[in-house]
């Protein structure tokens, strides 16, 4: 094991790297993902297309293909974003999409009778999404949501194509120094399945907390 | 709030998500299109040099074969001689060292040619199999025995020695600095330090570059083409990568420039299995024969020798590395 612990603080550097960036991209995303599904039930048919047509665009573009195009293309019309930013902004983006689909699928686990009582009482539109709608939908879709994340997760590693030294560019060129692949990379999957069954362990205390007993 | 009530706003029809995702695809093509015109030109004059990077047919004619003495039973070289094709590893995105054509699928370059010159010394024809290998996967390819040799700008080291036998030293190359064609403050690595360089991803660049360049900030793109890119932008002031592959990019994009001599150096070996010595001497006895005969020299001029200037070097001493 001397080719992984010899090199600690690189791979903690690259651990980092990853958990700061599956952060802000899910906290981004879930925001994001939220936004677009209620455009994708607003009353607004206009409002509905943007949201379609963003979901539809996103999930069916490779991941690899956005990050390449938005750190080449765009410094091209003279807008330069530091590799770390780009990778965020690109990464929530896309898993906004999913995390949209997810979120409104929560929304329509919620019964018509809620809506049109929300409607009942004189809410609007706004104030029947953040008080009955809303509340509601997101319990129902946790465990999905916590699926999207650890996707996301793995996603990260995409990103050491375009230059930044999360957990599997640093067990690159760690293994380029020690040429034991296998340590590497095996210690390097561990480290990311940890990660993994930490956000499956939260998603699952979280959803079990917030069930609505009915 | 109609469709509040509804939820589920129906997707209109697949067409429509179709022809958006099309829209923004055709956008997104225009401007990956202006955004990579570099790489675009990198790779057009690239097939350009393949053109003149082919080894003319005469001297695969000229090639020795090997005598029949030098070929025991039982051997590799008898095996490879009676499966009548030797198997090798090899890249094929490499410009000028192994790289497919992708119009007649030929892999043409310094290391594919002598992958085949050393398949005619063996079995009389050059029939290689190329097997596509990835850097972090050449040692375990080899102790498996799945590819016979690996032809794959192998630097020799003591580590990889450890693991796999080395023919050679065939060639030494080093890395080089590159900057954009306006930048006149950058003259050598040691004008490295305290900047943001860019280097390739699994490249010795990465571990060399501390060394030469203390306090230098690396950022590291997966392909040869993304780097140049990066560079053109300035994600970078440099790039730092073997001068073979500096050579042909600065050839092909008139904004980066060379700089400097190269402060590395890189001896490429040819991988063989670690526990098969008669193997070694044999293939390090057929690069002693073809770099006196001329034959190495020949190869390196068709290839490597069309971009890097100077007359051609005299080939590395075999076994002159620590881990030869």
């Amino acid at each position: 094991m001397n080719a992984l612990t010899g090199h600690l603080s690189v791979l903690g550097h690259g651990v980092v790297t990853t958990v700061e960036l599956t952060a802000v991209t899910t906290v981004a995303a879930l925001l994001l993902g939220i936004i677009v599904a209620i455009l994708r039930i607003s009353p607004v048919p206009m409002l509905r297309g943007i949201g379609l047509v963003y979901v539809e665009v996103l999930q069916n573009l490779p991941l690899l293909a956005l990050l390449v195009l938005f750190v080449f293309a765009f410094p091209q019309i003279g807008i330069t974003f530091p590799l770390f930013t780009s990778a965020a902004i690109v990464i929530a983006a896309y898993e906004g999409a999913y995390m949209a689909e997810a979120i409104r699928a929560g929304i329509n686990t919620v019964a018509v009778g809620q809506a049109e009582a929300a409607r009942a009482i004189g809410l609007t539109f706004s104030q029947s999404l953040r008080y009955v709608i809303l509340p509601q939908a997101l319990r129902a879709v946790i465990q999905p949501i916590g699926n999207i994340c650890i996707a996301l997760l793995m996603n990260t590693s995409l990103a050491a194509a375009v230059g930044v030294v999360e957990l599997t560019q640093a067990a690159n060129n760690v293994n380029l120094v020690e040429a034991q692949p296998i340590e590497v990379f095996t210690g390097a999957g561990l480290a990311y399945m940890v990660l993994a069954l930490i956000i499956g362990f939260t998603t699952g205390r979280l959803e079990r907390k917030l069930a609505i007993v009915r | 709030m109609s469709s509040l009530k509804t939820k589920l706003v129906p997707r209109k029809s697949a067409a429509l998500a179709a022809v958006a995702a099309a829209t923004v695809l055709a956008v997104a093509a225009c401007g990956g299109g202006s955004g990579s015109s570099s790489s675009a030109a990198g790779s057009t004059s690239n097939s350009g040099l393949g053109g003149s990077g082919v080894l003319a047919q005469s001297v695969y004619d000229s090639a020795p074969v090997a005598p029949a003495s030098a070929i025991p039973a039982g051997s590799t070289m008898a095996m490879i001689k009676q499966k009548g094709q030797l198997t090798i590893g090899a890249a094929l995105d490499a410009p000028l060292l192994s790289q497919q054509d992708p119009t007649n699928g030929k892999i043409e370059g310094f290391d594919a040619d002598l992958a085949k010159l050393l398949a005619k010394y063996i079995t009389g024809t050059t029939n290689v199999k190329t097997v596509t290998i990835g850097t972090q996967t050449r040692e375990a390819m080899l102790s498996s025995k799945q590819v016979d040799a690996v032809f794959n700008t192998y630097t020799i080291t003591p580590e990889r020695a450890s693991q796999v036998a080395f023919a050679g030293p065939y060639m030494s190359s080093g890395l080089a600095v590159a900057v954009k064609s306006s930048d006149n403050s950058i003259h050598s690595v040691k004008d490295l330090s305290g900047k943001t360089v860019i280097v390739g991803a699994n490249t010795p660049a990465i571990t060399e570059l501390p060394k030469a360049a203390p306090n230098s900030k690396q950022v590291a793109f997966g392909t040869d083409p993304e780097a140049v890119q990066a560079l053109t932008q300035g994600r970078g002031v440099a790039y730092v990568q073997d001068l073979t592959l500096l050579a042909s990019d600065a050839k092909a994009n008139p904004a980066i420039k060379v700089v400097g001599q190269p402060f590395t150096s890189e001896p490429y070996g040819i991988g063989l299995n670690h526990d098969d010595a008669q193997f070694k001497t044999f293939v390090n006895n057929w690069l002693k024969t073809i770099e006196s005969d001329g034959i190495w020299a020949k190869v390196y001029q068709a290839t490597l020798g069309s971009v890097v200037q100077g007359p051609v070097p005299t080939p590395p001493a075999i076994g002159s590395v620590d881990g030869s």
